[in-house]
């Protein structure tokens, strides 16, 4: 142990000898709670699918009750879109860490796995939860035209804002994923130090 | 013939007898509300617990549960973070920051200890693990393998700490004794 100045000495045991709950937990509990928790993390994923769920349901409904070739095409697409995003969503909740990498990896290695996922995350937004249901969105809003030639001005009106949308939250996540980038190279020239 | 290597329940009993009052501190450095840190501490012990499914050795049990701990702990405050809007700050920022009550003295040991808590849960997650294993007493290498830092960042890290420390403490220690 390194020579300490006294305040540096009695700040240490200060800290060491602060007063504690004295929390135990035996190993039964503990199993009886990782179960509990391995649940709500399943339901919190579930929760997730239940927005996809309901634009499969919403546009399954209409898929079947309209007569229009082109719009049961578009509804098609935006279901297939959906699905698609539904099936990533899953792949991400399967590729969180597990504890026993975080017991192999370093602090400075976990934490920059963690923000590089992060980014990642929000790098591919555009092409995982955006751009699959851009080409059922874009099929939808010509058959609307097609079936309503005298109201072209909203319809186009409606599917500027919608591309607005989209790109302003491509811009936020594009902007969100660069600070992570800037974090991550500060981490990796910290590393580059060794 | 050698013995059998040890279950996960008895690499967690072993873990939880030595470690349990250093995990209780770290969970308090990561978490000032009692009711959530009683959360964050239940979520580490079964991260230790659920991590020794794959404990193999490679490094000692007290790194091993460090890391475990730390990055368990750093995730919630990541989270936290962004729930909360809290900006966290560096050891380099915190070192030339001069301290509103830089000056005064922590004068017995509650004060001491209230303002090294609002020091420590304001820094940068891989700071904060820096100090912490200081503050528990860890020697530099220790503190490299648990971090990943390299030594001679880890001593530069604890200079800054020192002196961060010695600034806004200077004058405690003559009350308490």
């Amino acid at each position: 142990m390194m020579n300490e100045s006294p305040p540096n000495d009695r700040l240490k045991a200060v800290w060491q000898n602060q007063p504690l709950e004295g929390i135990r937990i035996s190993v039964g509990e503990i199993r009886h709670r990782a179960g509990k928790f391995q649940n709500k993390v399943y339901w919190r994923n579930a929760r997730e699918y239940v927005a996809g769920i309901g634009v499969v349901v919403l546009f399954g409904i209409e898929f079947w009750g309209v007569p229009d070739a082109l719009t049961r095409v578009a509804c098609g697409l935006i279901i297939a879109g959906a699905l698609y995003v539904m099936w990533r969503l899953h792949q991400r909740g399967a590729s969180r860490n597990v504890p026993a990498e975080m017991g192999l990896a370093s602090g400075l290695e976990f934490h920059r796995r963690e923000l590089a996922r992060q980014r990642d995350l929000l790098r591919s937004v555009w092409s995982w939860y955006l751009a699959p249901v851009i080409p059922g969105l874009v099929v939808l809003m010509l058959a609307r035209a097609r079936i309503n030639p005298g109201h072209l001005r909203p319809i186009g009106l409606s599917s500027a804002l919608i591309a607005l949308l989209f790109i302003f939250v491509w811009w936020l996540n594009h902007q969100a994923a660069r600070r992570l980038q800037s974090r991550i190279d500060e981490l990796n020239a910290l590393e580059g130090q060794r | 013939m050698p013995a059998p290597p040890p279950t996960q329940d008895e690499l967690y009993r072993e873990a939880a007898d030595s470690y349990a009052a250093a995990l209780e501190r770290l969970a308090r450095a990561y978490e000032a509300d009692a009711e959530i840190r009683r959360d964050l501490l239940q979520e580490i012990h079964i991260a230790l617990w659920r991590s020794f499914e794959g404990f193999d050795g490679r490094c000692s049990l007290r790194t091993w549960v460090y890391r475990v701990a730390h990055n368990t702990a750093a995730s919630h405050a990541i989270s936290q973070r962004r729930k909360k809007s809290q900006t966290f700050i560096g050891l380099e920022e915190l070192e030339n920051v001069p301290d509103h009550r830089e000056g005064e003295q922590a004068a017995d040991r509650r004060h001491a200890l209230e303002r090294l808590w609002e020091l420590v849960q304001n820094l940068m997650p891989l700071d904060r693990q820096v100090i912490l294993s200081y503050l528990e007493g860890l020697d530099a290498a220790s503190i490299s393998e648990i971090t990943g830092i390299s030594p001679g960042n880890v001593a530069t890290k604890i200079h800054r700490i020192k002196n961060i420390l010695a600034r806004r403490f200077q004058e405690g220690g003559r009350h308490d004794e």
